[in-house]
């Protein structure tokens, strides 16, 4: 296989890569930005987007339904969550929020194995995904350029949304002065559960698009929420434009780490994150917000 | 007030506590307790409850030892060594287990041995595969799953028996642990002797949590090697292969080889995509001869799972300890391991017999090959077919 | 580490009633062993004041401090693997030497941890501690020459508990390993106590209240934070390093997310700022996971549903109940 070959072979897997992270992390950060709760549970909420298609995929239905139902219900479970344990700690410290998600985690990651118990799941995915297709030399699968336009179509159409619609720009205006939204008149209670569902929805779409690239399991969640904080840490918190660089920065570490040193891949990562932080503590563009 | 109430409290939950401790129910027959250290949560569940099952199979078949029922006492390890070492603990000083068996991975099974001479009771495992373990502790003894050595034996005599896949180069990937890397060096350092081809003899460290193979996909992609070696957690080698097909890997004729064979259940799971994966094992369900036949057949109709090696081996194994304390007519820790040496058993997979050199197994063991499966009464879809045997002494190691 | 007396005046804002309490207290504890000689039982409670110290540790960072850190555990890791490798490497028998070695490399390591930590304030500073915790984590799993990778580190030497040239007992055995380390949290305890009720806690406690108005007042927030960071780490890597004297083995699996969460819930069980409270949440946690984690695979559902609850309604932990209670009869 040529030099050129394994460069778009690279490429593309970092850019599948970065784009789950990207839409995880974008998640975390719409929650974060709107109702200053950092989401520790996120991680399972996209597991368990991922079990959801998976489930509706093997009672017969197409995948691309499974597609846009999986985000619905890992919504609804998220407007369930928002109601019954994020609502009463609005006005607590975030400490408590912190540990609460925690334990939220815990609990979801739980359901999950007693529900869908702990052997790893395949997503049957349609029978023309399966195919590779050559790109200049190299096999590369159907799929995963299909995982490559969801990721782009759903990132475009969220850029969309917060930019183009009255919703959106209120959500955005939120994200920076929610004192001023309020006195506009609008409900903060509502933007806080709607930007809870948006951010849980997300979740769900990278679970449902990521379970068929690799494989579904209980733990699936853990590594992608250790990965999305440092995505929206080295991106600065809350910051949109620092969290789609800086996935696609990690995603490419990441990938180049694991095909030319194999051994440290992770530790790399790490490191890349101490050495920004130390010396950018709010982000790649400055644009961190903290408590 | 304060104070008061929080003591109060205190000592209400210690009264409970001893109570939790001492309250248990006492036996017309003291029973005879095992301990059975299985992982039941984590990446391998499925494997250790098939082991379980195994173990809970031969309790019940052989009813009593030294005239007294016999008790498993199940303890989960998490696959993670200091809570197995706290749980073996347990089951020895506060249960009075006389003997551990079980133990899934490798590390779990060397923190238990690092402990035996505190505990005191022989520990037999029946699928620790490191070669850490011929002659490690005189009360520790291996009757199970084929040891790494014997795999990579059985493995390049494979290899070399099979033109197609003898002219191979092979791309070596493991997952990064003392298992992983054992398997993988008896393998390579093998496959040299025997002029077997190997593409990166400093091979691959896949680490265990590993979810997308896709940059390692790429690796041996752009090696133009045309064989996998591969020594991965069996329940990773289904996503794996399905990752290696949707590359198209297996399509352009890419051969894998695995240093330990797949379990049923996750052959189903991987389906198609695990067609023609090549391994040797001790024991499938392809295996013919009449007490593996009436075996796999009360195991599936008691358990309704797929028979696996995992339970098989487990079973053997359980058998093979409960025989030596008859033998040793007591529960002494030393007369139980002087029993287990040198002893056998007749089971499915023919005579396994604990070696009285080196505290492991010797056993008969078969070539197989993942293949799309016959009329079966387990209706499974893949199978691992055999292809060749090879006796115990071909496997060694040397006595 | 070398067993420096207990200063009695150290107790000052102790009433004598309590002092005589606590006094029985460690008494009994220490009589323990020679009572009730069940090896599970005191490896197990030996086992507890270890988590204990660790938990008591965390709480200082996060009780008075108002800092919160998800992997304190890998301090823990940190240290035992110190010792633990100083004693099978360069001297099996020295014991404190190891200790020191340990804790004092800890330290080494928590620093720029904590520098680069410090900077980037609250929220960023707990997910920060998850990123380095998973870090620590990963190198200690990867690097498989030193530290056995996966399988931990085994074969760690018992060395002999000598004071001033006299042995007093081995680690090995159960029971000393028990008072041993009986001694050295009753000692840390004590020492925290003190380093707490000083101007240098009040300042702390300042801070946790109000960052921005002790800013105000020319309190260095980031120098103080640092301080509160470095005596958590150096804390967790005592406890660290009875951890390896008493097990004999680690892993990296010690120092993963999920222990760490372990010990987050300890100190919640227990309650925040109190430094016994998470001692005695040790206890409590330690003793549900034996027993739920035996009775069922499901035990992450239980954790969880315990950490949510604890949350909502018990922020104070178990010694916060006590206050509970107290309100409840005056309603």
């Amino acid at each position: 296989m040529s030099g050129i070959a394994t460069a778009v072979d690279i490429t593309l897997n970092s850019l599948v890569l970065g784009g789950v992270f990207l839409i995880v992390a974008v998640g975390l950060n719409i929650i974060y930005g709107l109702s200053r709760v950092m989401n520790l549970a996120h991680g399972s909420l996209y597991a368990i987007g991922a079990y959801t298609g998976y489930t509706i995929v093997s009672l017969g239905v197409n995948f691309f339904v499974a597609l846009l139902l999986a985000p619905i219900i890992v919504g609804i479970i998220g407007l369930i969550i928002e109601r019954i344990v994020i609502a009463p700690m609005r006005k607590r410290s975030m400490i408590y929020t912190l540990i609460l998600t925690y334990g939220l985690m815990f609990f979801l990651d739980g359901l999950i194995k007693y529900v869908w118990g702990n052997e790893p799941r395949f997503v049957a995915i349609p029978a023309f995904m399966r195919e590779t297709i050559s790109i200049f030399g190299t096999h590369y699968p159907v799929f995963r350029l299909t995982t490559l336009v969801t990721t782009a179509a759903v990132m475009i159409g969220l850029m969309l949304f917060l930019n183009k619609t009255r919703i959106g720009m209120i959500l955005k205006a939120a994200s920076t002065i929610p004192e001023m939204v309020s006195c506009l008149g609008f409900n903060m209670n509502y933007i806080h559960i709607g930007a809870f569902i948006l951010g849980c929805a997300l979740a769900g779409v990278a679970g449902i698009v990521a379970g068929p690239l690799t494989t579904i399991d209980p733990l699936m969640g853990h590594e992608m929420l250790i990965s999305s904080f440092v995505v929206i840490v080295i991106g600065g918190l809350g910051s949109l434009r620092g969290a789609v660089f800086a996935a696609l920065l990690i995603g490419l570490v990441q990938t180049l780490a694991e095909f030319f040193i194999t051994d440290l891949a992770m530790v790399i990562v790490y490191m890349m994150m101490a050495v920004i932080l130390a010396f950018m503590p709010r982000g790649l563009f400055g644009e961190g917000k903290f408590e | 007030m304060k104070k008061l109430l929080v003591v109060t409290i205190s000592m209400f939950s210690m009264f409970f506590a001893v109570l939790m401790v001492v309250a248990q129910p006492a036996a017309a027959v003291e029973p005879v307790k095992i301990g059975v250290l299985v992982p039941l949560t984590g990446i391998v569940a499925q494997g250790g409850l098939e082991m379980k099952y195994g173990i809970e199979m031969a309790a019940e078949e052989k009813g009593k030892v030294l005239g007294r029922p016999i008790e498993l006492l199940v303890e989960d390890t998490q696959i993670k060594p200091p809570i197995a070492v706290t749980k073996a603990e347990k089951l020895v000083y506060k249960d009075g287990c006389i003997a551990l068996i079980g133990v899934f991975s490798s590390g779990v099974g060397l923190a238990i041995a690092a402990n035996i001479d505190k505990l005191n009771v022989p520990f037999l495992t029946t699928h620790v595969m490191t070669t850490e373990f011929y002659n490690l502790h005189p009360l520790v003894f291996r009757s199970g799953q084929l040891a790494n050595d014997q795999t990579a034996v059985g493995n390049v005599k494979g290899i070399l028996s099979q033109p197609e896949l003898k002219n191979r180069t092979y791309y070596v990937i493991v997952h990064d642990y003392a298992w992983g890397h054992d398997g993988g060096e008896r393998f390579i350092a093998l496959a040299k002797q025997n002029g077997i081809k190997i593409y990166n003899e400093s091979y691959d460290k896949a680490p265990t949590s590993t979810k997308d193979w896709s940059s390692y996909i790429s690796k041996i992609k752009a090696s133009g090697a045309d064989g996998v070696y591969m020594v991965l957690i069996t329940n990773v080698i289904p996503v794996f292969a399905k990752q290696a097909a949707d590359f198209g890997l297996q399509a352009k004729g890419v051969k894998f080889v695995s240093g330990a064979a797949p379990g049923p259940v996750e052959l189903e799971a991987g389906g198609e995509a695990c067609y023609g994966i090549f391994s040797a094992s001790d024991w499938s369900w392809d295996v013919n001869n009449p007490i593996s036949d009436k075996w796999e057949k009360a195991f599936f109709a008691k358990y309704k799972t797929i028979p696996s090696d995992a339970a098989v081996h487990s079973y053997v194994g359980a058998m093979n300890l409960f025989n030596a304390i008859d033998k040793a007519g007591s529960t002494d820790p030393k007369a139980i391991a002087a029993a287990l040496k040198g002893i056998s058993f007749e089971g499915p997979y023919g005579t396994v017999r604990i070696s009285a050199k080196d505290n492991c197994m010797r056993n008969d063991a078969v070539w197989t090959e993942t293949v799309a499966a016959p009329e079966n009464p387990f209706g499974a879809k893949v199978s691992m077919k055999v292809l060749k045997t090879f006796k115990a002494a071909e496997l060694g190691p040397p006595e | 580490m070398s067993g420096s007396p207990s200063m009695p005046d150290s107790h000052t804002s102790l009433s004598p009633l309590k002092l005589i309490g606590l006094v029985v207290l460690f008494i009994a504890l220490a009589l323990l062993p020679f009572v009730w000689g069940n090896r599970f039982y005191i490896s197990l409670i030996t086992e507890i004041m270890i988590y204990g110290l660790l938990a008591m540790s965390l709480d200082v960072l996060l009780g008075y401090t108002g800092l919160l850190s998800f992997m304190h555990n890998a301090y823990l890791g940190i240290g035992a693997y110190v010792v633990g490798l100083f004693l099978i490497h360069v001297s099996p028998t020295s014991l404190w030497l190891a200790c020191l070695v340990g804790v004092v490399f800890t330290g080494l390591v928590a620093l720029p941890v904590g520098w680069i930590q410090v900077r980037t304030g609250g929220l960023a500073f707990a997910l920060l501690t998850l990123a380095f915790g998973m870090m620590f984590y990963t190198i200690v799993w990867k690097w498989y020459g030193l530290t056995g990778g996966d399988d931990g580190l085994m074969g760690v030497p018992s060395p002999d508990i000598q004071l001033f040239g006299w042995s007093v007992g081995n680690t090995g055995n159960p029971a000393h390993m028990y008072l041993l380390t009986l001694f050295v949290v009753a000692i840390a305890l004590i020492l925290t106590r003190r380093i707490i009720s000083s101007p240098f806690g009040a300042v702390l406690e300042a801070i946790r209240e109000n960052e921005e108005r002790a800013a105000f007042v020319g309190i260095n927030v980031r120098r103080y934070k640092l301080f509160g960071w470095m005596l958590a780490c150096v804390l967790a890597g005592t406890a660290g390093a009875l951890y390896i004297l008493c097990k004999g083995y680690i892993g990296p699996v010690t120092m993963s997310a999920f222990a760490g969460a372990g010990v987050l819930m300890m100190v919640l069980l227990g309650g925040l700022g109190t430094l016994w409270g998470p001692i005695v949440g040790a206890g409590i946690f330690i003793y549900i996971q034996d027993y739920i984690s035996t009775m069922t695979e499901h035990w992450e559902i239980f954790l969880g549903i315990v950490v949510i609850f604890l949350v909502l309604f018990m922020p104070t932990g178990f010694v916060g109940l006590g206050n509970f209670f107290k309100r409840l009869r005056k309603d």
